[in-house]
């Protein structure tokens, strides 16, 4: 029903040329048409954090992202955490200390701990630093306690 | 078998559903796509109440890719409710429409785009009808809207108990209370979208994949509003995205995508929008409750009548039960010779209500413990000495025949109370407590609860199986109907089966999806699946080591009673040096001897065949679980804002099979009970409309709102539970909203009494804004 334009993205290190409609959102791109399903859909309007991911190392909900703004651009999403079958720490880290129940949220806060730990380098981020991040990642289930921890317990 | 010696139990063992989910390989509903599957989307009432006038869809038919549209002419004439005595929906309107959501016509197109392009093209007029939003006018035998015309009145149901006599109770009493307490409109808001995907195999049997709380019950409500043959049908469970009661009770997107599909031959998928998961997912029921109480001037309750008015919404869901079940915790938290219990469910123009974590249990709890630390301070005791002199205890037969055992209840308060120092702050309380700083006051409350521990058996029926198959390589397939709502479930199955056979949960894989083989069971609700599912698991476990005892017997070359299963080991206890690996005993069974292995365990209730909805109360749950909470908090009188410093929750769930997923259940809950409290709400507009069906109007708490918590459990321990345990998931939620009432009490001198205590609330009440 309407044009597409050509783009380029690199996503988790792999090279896409696909042709998207102006309105089409990295959400439904990356699930879609890449199969990438871990980036959730929830709420639509970036009000939930659900489908956030990292352009060029900053999270962001992929739900406010136009696709056909991306030429170029790095994308990384909860699939591209764990190549050759290892889990990362922050991985590791919210499978043991409990911070997973549902785990609709998981992907999404996953991925705004990733851009915090880009952020500070090798810094240990204080508590409220770390409530911060997750300010936009909305979980019903835990309450939160249990995903601090996790944060916390990697540094 | 004592604690000490669990290798499994009581460990917080890894959740077996976490590695799937912190890769985000695991697949929700909206993850999975058939081959050939067609996107539907409902078109739904714009009005609150209407008359449906004409329905032209040959605009949208002409539309290229879109497949099928269905309306009412194209369905059974069949209405629904949970409770079928109720039924009151059909899956599409016929005459009317009765809130803004109902569900019109639906279409099934090529593409979400062309199915969301297309239903603008469907023309529906209407006749727009007076609406009825409050059900206290609703209730009214003069109220000039009549939502359901076969009916005479609003009034969808009614119930009226008495136990004792509360006319003579309030006559022997030195004070009443009549208080009225107002609770919220709360959405579950699970962070998954309600969906579905329905086919027609090559068998033509109705197959819907959807995340289902009860997956059986969910095919026996097809076949009633699609007039077919259960055994036509089968549903397969897929991992949800939270729950939280939402996912009982069929939504009508399922016969839809399920009649889309039969039209076009084709799976159909209908996810929600997020401002349909608020207008149409269903809330918790909003109740107008009027609370009348005796006491003795020693503090001793005599006497309680509670008159409760719920908000039913447009038509009935699980709104008979939650007023029957909630009435059984309302008997047996404290020893009230004399109850009574008048109770209306009633229709408004808004959407439908329907189970939610504590089922009635918040309501019930928000207005009892409320109320009682306006007696409290009447009487001029302290709130826990008041409840000390009147809460159930082991032996204690309440007014409504339950006999209360393995009741941890005493010490769950004094644990919380001497982990918050609850002497030295509450003696406090007052004018130095509440020292003035600036206009901040600081206060702390508490409030106890009870809750089923083992689901309930007023559906006739409480029991359940489960199958265990062990591969020739020692993988353990455990058979169950448990279904992982996020809880945690699957994780509690696998560590009571590890726990018995001597292995570890790795090597256990759980077959919890398809009707077609998981046994028949209710579901996810009431807290029972670590009871009932937990106890079918043991049972099948220790069948199937009873078969792989004979097969090791046999290998050892010794008598049965001296074989030990023990950390993926086993061996002769007259002879530990020669051990054999558990996947090689296996193997041996079926190489050497030729002998598969099986169990199968059988959880059977035979008490529930004997309760009805009404009544029977002394049956009502094999156990109940306990807990208390006290909460810290400081209100800003200027700015109206709450914060919640510190909250203590103490629960008595038996023996904690996991600390980990446990504890996990409490913060959760709390967080969410918090959000009961003080923010979340769905509010309707003049027309019926939802004014904050989204994330940012909406307030669910964030990880920069939560208070510091604390969690205790007291396992009093459970006789009839797997291990000792009893039900944990719901605990949580039920005496938050009213421990943060009573500290707002004890802060400001002033009661709240209704549901959430906004800011804006809390200003009214401190005479800032009138």
């Amino acid at each position: 029903m309407s044009k597409y334009y050509p783009i380029k993205i690199n996503v988790n290190n792999n090279i896409y040329e696909l042709k998207v409609k102006a309105n089409e959102t990295l959400t439904d791109v990356l699930r879609n048409k890449l199969h990438l399903t871990a980036t959730k859909k929830s709420c639509g309007t970036g009000d939930c954090g659900s489908c956030t991911i990292l352009i060029d190392g900053l999270a962001v909900c992929s739900c406010l992202v136009l696709a056909v703004t991306l030429k170029g651009k790095e994308i990384t999403t909860l699939e591209g955490l764990n190549r050759n079958g290892k889990l990362h720490p922050i991985q590791k880290a919210f499978l043991e200390q409990g911070a997973v129940q549902c785990g609709f949220c998981t992907p999404g806060m996953i991925m705004s701990v990733m851009g915090l730990l880009g952020k500070i380098k090798d810094r240990i981020p204080t508590e409220e630093e770390i409530k911060e991040t997750i300010k936009g990642n909305l979980c019903r289930c835990t309450g939160y306690k249990k995903i601090i921890e996790a944060v916390k317990s990697i540094f | 078998m004592n604690s000490n010696n669990f290798n499994v139990i009581g460990k917080g063992v890894v959740r077996v559903d976490g590695l799937a989910k912190v890769t985000g390989k695991c697949k929700y509903l909206d993850d999975i796509t058939l081959p050939g599957m067609l996107y539907s989307k409902i078109l739904r009432s714009p009005h609150a109440h209407a008359k449906i006038l004409r329905i032209d869809v040959s605009q949208a038919e002409k539309i290229p890719g879109v497949r099928a549209i269905i309306t009412e002419k194209d369905i059974p004439n069949i209405k629904f409710s949970f409770n079928q005595n109720l039924a009151d929906k059909l899956a599409l309107c016929k005459d009317k429409v009765r809130y803004v959501g109902d569900e019109v016509a639906a279409i099934a197109a090529d593409s979400l785009e062309i199915a969301e392009f297309a239903l603008d093209k469907i023309q529906v007029e209407y006749e727009v009808l007076e609406a009825v939003y409050d059900p206290e006018e609703a209730v009214k035998s003069d109220c000039p809207v009549l939502l359901h015309d076969e009916k005479e009145n609003n009034i969808a149901f009614e119930f009226h108990n008495e136990y004792g006599n509360v006319k003579e109770g309030f006559e022997q009493s030195d004070y009443i209370f009549e208080d009225q307490f107002i609770t919220s409109r709360p959405a579950h808001c699970c962070l998954e979208l309600r969906g579905c995907i329905a086919y027609f195999d090559d068998f033509e049997r109705l197959c819907v994949w959807t995340p289902a709380q009860s997956a059986h019950t969910l095919k026996k409500e097809l076949s009633i509003i699609m007039g077919l043959d259960e055994n036509d049908i089968h549903v397969i469970n897929t991992l949800a995205g939270g729950s939280f009661g939402s996912r009982l009770v069929m939504d009508m997107k399922e016969p839809i995508a399920a009649w889309l599909s039969k039209k076009t031959g084709r799976p159909v998928k209908i996810v929600n929008t997020r401002e349909e998961e608020f207008a149409t997912a269903k809330h918790r029921y909003p109740w107008v409750i009027k609370l009348k109480t005796g006491v003795t001037k020693e503090g001793k309750i005599l006497a309680r009548h509670i008159n409760i008015i719920l908000d039913n919404g447009a038509y009935c869901d699980k709104g008979s039960n939650t007023i029957s079940y909630s009435y059984i915790f309302f008997t047996s938290l404290y020893n009230v010779p004399n109850m009574k219990n008048d109770a209306y469910l009633v229709y408004t123009n808004k959407a439908m209500s329907t189970a939610f974590r504590g089922f009635g249990n918040p309501q019930i709890h928000f207005s009892v413990e409320s109320q009682n630390d306006l007696i409290a301070k009447k009487l001029q005791m302290d709130p826990i000495e008041f409840r000390l002199k009147n809460i159930v205890r082991n032996g204690d037969i309440t007014c409504s025949g339950i006999r209360i055992s393995n009741c941890g209840l005493e010490d769950c308060i004094k644990t919380a109370a001497e982990k918050i120092s609850w002497k030295s702050k509450k003696s406090k309380s007052g004018l130095e407590y509440r020292k003035i700083c600036g206009n901040k006051r600081k206060g702390i409350g508490i409030a106890i609860m009870i809750h089923s521990g083992a689901g309930t058996r007023y559906y006739g029926y409480n029991s359940t199986e489960t199958f265990i198959k062990v591969s020739k390589t020692g993988l353990v397939n455990v058979i169950t109907p448990v279904p992982e709502i996020g809880q945690g479930s699957m994780t509690v199955v696998a560590q009571i089966v590890a726990e018995v056979l001597g292995i570890t949960v790795d090597d256990i894989n759980i077959q919890n999806q398809d009707t077609d083989i998981i046994p028949y069971d209710l579901g996810a609700f009431g807290s029972r699946t670590t009871f009932i599912c937990g106890n079918a698991a043991k049972l099948a476990a220790e069948d199937t080591k009873k078969e792989l005892i004979k097969v090791a017997a046999k290998y050892f070359d010794t008598e049965e009673n001296n074989i030990v299963f023990e950390n993926g080991i086993v061996y002769s206890i007259n002879n530990s040096d020669k051990k054999i690996k558990f996947k090689e005993l296996t193997k041996y069974s079926y190489e050497k001897l030729g002998y598969p292995i099986a169990g199968r365990g059988k959880y059977y209730d035979e008490v529930a065949t004997k309760i009805g909805l009404i009544g029977n109360y002394e049956l009502a749950s094999p156990e109940n679980s306990y807990g208390c909470q006290i909460v810290e908090l400081e209100v800003d009188l200027e700015t109206g804002e709450v914060r919640v410093i510190n909250v203590v929750a103490v629960v008595d769930s038996g023996k904690t099979i996991n600390p980990i997923t446990a504890s996990g259940q409490i913060e959760g809950s709390v967080i969410q009970g918090l959000g009961y409290a003080l923010t979340e709400h769905v509010i309707y507009g003049p027309k019926g409309e939802i004014l904050n069906p989204n994330f940012m109007d909406y307030k669910i708490l964030r990880s920069t709102d939560i208070p510091s918590m604390e969690v205790y459990f007291v396992e009093a321990g459970s006789l009839l539970g797997p291990f000792g345990a009893k039900g944990v998931g719901e605990l949580g939620l039920v005496p938050t909203a009213a421990a943060v009432a009573n500290a707002l009490y004890d802060a400001t001198g002033l009661k709240f009494t209704k549901l959430p205590i906004t800011r804006e609330e809390v200003l009214k009440k401190c005479g800032v804004l009138s």
